[in-house]
Order: structure tokens, then C-alpha cells, then sequence
């Protein structure tokens, strides 16, 4: 338990470092592209291939559910606000660690202890600066990017199985999503994305970057990145689920509208 | 300009590596350090340019206590020097090109040289340095992976030469090259320190070599040092540990220059 805050602690302070670090160096955003784009070219079948699914277990489940009640007008409403809500951007940000995650800590930790960090430093570039500001930034925006894609395919495959095996056409199941999904929901979900992305990101740079002990040690960077990333993710969840559910009961409270 | 180490200490943990160290080298002058593995031969060069920050001490590079310094002014001390890891150390997704260039298109080289190199520049400079230490240009293009060890260890040689440093620090050079260019890595080391007033710092295991070309040898066992100058050295040579390395050496000579080599030895 204390090993967990004090990991916290860390990685937090990292990530501190990391974004004054990007705001005390002239901004140079191509790289941060270069990594956008080579995260997701890599994540994207993984994403869209997982979010299908996705969809389609959901829509499989809550049909059932509502089929009890005489209710599966409401399952296209159910689906998606489930999916935009919860289960899009856990998931996402699940497959993101197992991908890009355990490959930037592996990479940054062998970096680190074949002294190619040391040897940077030593050539007078920050190494935070050249290697960290763009697997950072670039794993959270492309996380923004894939959760954007992979909700989109994830509704399209519930449709299509909505329609295949609950004969439910996709017209019925259009029309009640605006029953349960508006703008703010679909704010949520980014919302959700950046943070994931941002633990996600933050720790295996962090995990990476101060790895030490030759191959062991790199082994034991990429573990301890997937295990704390994870841990982190449920925990931000809880949170944020919590406290997405106070805010929109205030708003609401404060429009007058009864929920 | 010199280097001065003073009652340097540095533990990991409860393992103390370095225990009140102290030495010093003049410009110009070639030192070697020497002992077993595990001994903190490593984190003593990395103190030197502040990778490590030692827990107690002082170490003064140009008068510049660098234990003291900030970010800023630790980049400007780093600038003067160049430092060989014992890994080869290169960029592995940069050709060869890219990695020797690498320091020649930094920031603060950028301040120090008064504006950026023109690129036939830099060529020159990446090929010339290659030169010395026995690559051709033809492999400027390749990717680290697709070279040999020992030659990743001379373009990671040539790499540190390309800024022109003042000061140089080697963490095993030699280690793992075929011994002809072994010669020529040490001649190069001698021949900077002669010609170019470099000051180098080698770490090494080669004590034939640093008899030949060291002005002084520095003896690290159990965080102390236990000898400064060769002829401390060779009082030494009792100790089993100087033993071992010494009869090694003298080993590799035929009989009759193990006499001279150890009565040729500097001061
Ligand atoms: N970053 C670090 N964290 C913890 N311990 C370290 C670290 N760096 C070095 N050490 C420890 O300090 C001691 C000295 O290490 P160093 O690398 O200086 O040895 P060395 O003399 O260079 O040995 P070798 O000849 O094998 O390279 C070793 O016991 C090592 O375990
Ligand atoms: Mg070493």
C-alpha cells in the first residue's frame, strides 16, 4: 500500500517534469506528430478489432436483459451510452497499455541501460525533452484519436448484430440513442480518454526512463508499467465515474430539471 | 583547467561504492583508472560530468565545482567534455551518420560555436573522425544494428570526438576490440593528450597500456584508491590484486621486456 502511493508520487512528479519541460524548450511539434501517427497506425486494427467486439457482446447482454422487461426499444439508447460511458474508454485504454505501454517502457528502459539516455545527456540534449515530450503527448492525443474510432466501429457492430440476432433494424435502434446519449456524455468519454492516456503514457515513460539493471531490469519496467498502468486506470475510474455523476446532478440540480 | 576529485563518497543503497576519493589531473595529462569489476570505475566518470551526483565531496572541473551546478551550467561543462560508455551507447534508430553528427547539432554546440555548422561541414567532420579511428565512410548510412560490436564501439568512439572536447573520459575503450585496433585506439588517446593538450580520464584493464601512456594511474579497490603513480604502483606489486593484473600483463611479453616495461615507466 505504501509502495503504491509512493509509486504514485513518483510517476506524478515525472509527469510534472516531463510538461515543464515541454513548455521550457521552443516547441517543436513534428515529432509529437511522427508519434501520433505511429501509435496509431500500430493500435488501430487492435482498437477497431476490440471495439467491434465490444459492441457486440454489449448489445448481446443487455438484450437479454431487455428482452425480460418487454424493453428493446431502449437497447440501442443502453448500448451505446454503455459503451461511450464505460466500457469504450477502459477497454481502449486496456489495449493501449498492452500495446504501447509495455513497447515505449521496454524501449526507454533499453535506452536506459545500454547508457543511449546517458550518452544524450551527455551530448548536451535533454533527454526528456527528445525522447519523453513526444511518446508522452503522442500517446495521449492518439489515444483520443483511437477511443473517436473505436467507439464509432463499436456502435456500427452492435447495430449490425442488434439487427442479426435481435431483429432489431437499425432505425429502432438509432432512434433511442438520443434517449440516453447527448453531447456531455460523448465529453465524458474524451475526458476519460485523456486521463487513461495520460496514465497510461506517464507510467510507462516514467517506468522506462528510470529502468536499471540490464535486461532484468527492462524486464521488470515493462512488468511493473502494465501492472501499475492498470491499477491506476480502475482506480482514476472510480473517481471519475464518481465524480462525472455529481457534476451532471448539480447542473441538473442548478437548471431546475428533474433528472 | 584540470580536474580535481575531492574525498568523493557515493553509496547505492547500504553499498558504499566510492569512500572519500580524492585525485587530480593537469591538463593534457592521461590518468587511468584501474580495478576489478564493481568496483565504481563507472560512477566516478559519470560523477565527473554529473550523470551521478556523488553524497559527499567535491569535483572541480576548471575550477567549477560540478556537485554545485544547475541544470544550465552542467549542460555548459558537459559541452567541454566528451565521454565514451562502455556500451556503445548509439542511437540505435539513427544511422551512423546521424549518431556522430548528433552532438554537432545540438542547442548549446550551436551557442558554443558561434552558429550552425553548414551540413558539408559536419560531413567533413563525421568522416574525418571516423577516419581516426579506422572506418570508412561507406558505412555512414547503416543502422547500428547492422554493425559489428567493435565497430559500434568506434563510431561511439568517434561520436564523442566530433565536438572537439576538451576533456575526455573512456569507460573501457578498448574492451572487445581485436588488439590492432587496440593499438591504434590508444595511440589516438596518447596522440590527443600530446598534440591537442586533451585531458583524458581511461578506464581500462589493460595495465600494459597504461604503463605505456598513463602520466598517472589511479588503483580503486573497496572505494579506496590504492595507487596514484606507477611507481606507487609498483611498490604495490605485493598486493595480490596489483599481482594478478600485473603478472597478467607481463605475461603477454616475451621475457626479455618484462623488465623494461616495468623500468620504463614514467615518474
Ligand atoms: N545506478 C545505480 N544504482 C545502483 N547501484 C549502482 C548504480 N550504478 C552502479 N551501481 C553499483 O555501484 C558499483 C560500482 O559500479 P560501476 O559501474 O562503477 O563498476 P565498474 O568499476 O565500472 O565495473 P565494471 O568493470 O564491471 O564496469 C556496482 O556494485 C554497482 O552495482
Ligand atoms: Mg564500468
Amino acid at each position: 500500500m505504501m509502495a503504491f502511493f509512493q509509486e504514485l508520487g513518483a510517476t506524478s512528479l515525472f509527469f510534472v517534469r516531463v510538461v515543464r519541460t515541454l513548455f521550457s524548450t521552443q516547441g517543436n511539434f513534428q515529432p509529437i506528430l511522427a508519434q501520433i501517427a505511429f501509435v496509431s497506425y500500430r493500435s488501430l486494427s487492435t482498437v477497431l478489432f476490440a471495439g467491434v467486439f465490444v459492441g457486440a457482446i454489449l448489445v448481446l447482454q443487455i438484450d437479454l436483459i431487455l428482452a425480460k422487461y418487454d424493453a428493446e426499444i431502449f437497447l440501442g439508447g443502453l448500448n451505446t451510452s454503455t459503451v461511450i460511458r464505460e466500457v469504450g474508454p477502459l477497454i481502449i485504454s486496456f489495449l493501449l497499455a498492452g500495446k504501447i505501454g509495455a513497447f515505449t517502457a521496454a524501449e526507454l528502459g533499453t535506452m536506459r541501460v545500454t547508457e543511449q539516455i546517458d550518452a544524450i545527456e551527455c551530448l548536451g540534449t535533454n533527454p526528456i525533452h527528445y525522447l519523453v515530450v513526444p511518446r508522452l503527448f503522442g500517446i495521449i492525443l492518439s489515444s483520443l484519436i483511437l477511443l473517436f474510432l473505436g467507439l464509432l466501429i463499436s456502435v456500427g457492430g452492435a447495430m449490425a448484430v442488434a439487427w442479426f440476432a435481435c431483429g432489431i433494424n437499425t432505425l429502432e435502434f438509432a432512434s433511442s440513442i438520443p434517449k440516453f446519449v447527448s453531447v456531455s456524455t460523448f465529453f465524458a468519454a474524451l475526458f476519460k480518454a485523456l486521463i487513461y492516456g495520460a496514465i497510461v503514457a506517464t507510467v510507462s515513460c516514467h517506468r522506462g526512463f528510470t529502468a536499471s539493471g540490464g535486461a532484468r531490469g527492462v524486464g521488470q519496467a515493462v512488468t511493473q508499467a502494465a501492472i501499475y498502468t492498470n491499477l491506476y486506470i480502475l482506480f482514476a475510474n472510480f473517481g471519475i465515474t464518481h465524480l462525472l455523476d455529481l457534476a451532471e446532478k448539480l447542473t441538473q440540480s442548478a437548471l431546475g430539471v428533474s433528472p | 583547467m584540470s580536474i580535481r576529485f575531492e574525498q568523493v563518497s557515493k553509496s547505492f543503497g547500504s553499498k558504499r561504492v566510492l569512500d572519500g576519493v580524492s585525485f587530480e589531473v593537469e591538463r593534457g595529462e592521461i590518468l587511468f583508472i584501474l580495478g576489478r569489476s564493481g568496483m565504481g570505475k563507472s560512477v566516478t566518470l559519470k560523477q565527473m560530468i554529473g550523470l551521478l551526483k556523488p553524497d559527499s565531496g567535491h569535483i572541480y572541473v576548471d575550477h567549477q565545482d560540478v556537485t554545485q551546478l544547475d541544470e544550465n551550467q552542467l549542460a555548459r561543462v558537459r559541452q567541454k567534455c566528451g565521454m565514451v560508455f562502455q556500451h556503445p551507447a548509439l542511437l540505435d534508430s539513427l544511422t551512423v551518420y546521424e549518431n556522430i553528427a548528433f552532438g554537432l547539432k545540438t542547442v548549446q554546440f550551436i551557442r558554443s560555436a558561434g552558429g550552425a555548422l553548414p551540413e558539408e561541414e559536419i560531413k567533413r567532420r563525421v568522416i574525418e573522425k571516423l577516419a581516426l579511428v579506422h572506418l570508412g565512410p561507406e558505412i555512414l548510412d547503416r543502422l547500428p544494428s547492422e554493425l559489428s560490436y567493435g565497430m559500434q564501439k568506434r563510431v561511439s568512439l568517434a561520436r564523442t570526438l566530433a565536438p572537439n572536447p576538451s576533456y575526455l573520459l573512456f569507460d573501457e575503450p578498448t574492451t572487445g576490440l581485436d588488439p590492432i585496433t587496440t593499438n591504434a585506439v590508444n595511440d589516438l588517446i596518447h596522440d590527443l593528450s600530446r598534440k591537442l593538450q586533451v585531458t583524458s580520464l581511461v578506464v581500462s584493464h589493460d595495465m600494459a597500456c597504461a604503463l605505456k601512456i598513463a602520466d598517472r594511474i589511479l588503483v580503486l579497490d573497496h572505494g579506496k584508491i590504492l595507487a596514484h603513480t606507477s611507481n606507487e604502483l609498483l611498490k604495490l606489486s605485493q598486493e595480490p590484486l596489483i599481482q594478478d593484473f600485473l603478472s597478467e600483463t607481463l605475461a603477454l611479453l616475451p621475457p626479455e621486456e618484462r623488465f623494461d616495461s616495468l623500468a620504463g615507466v614514467r615518474q
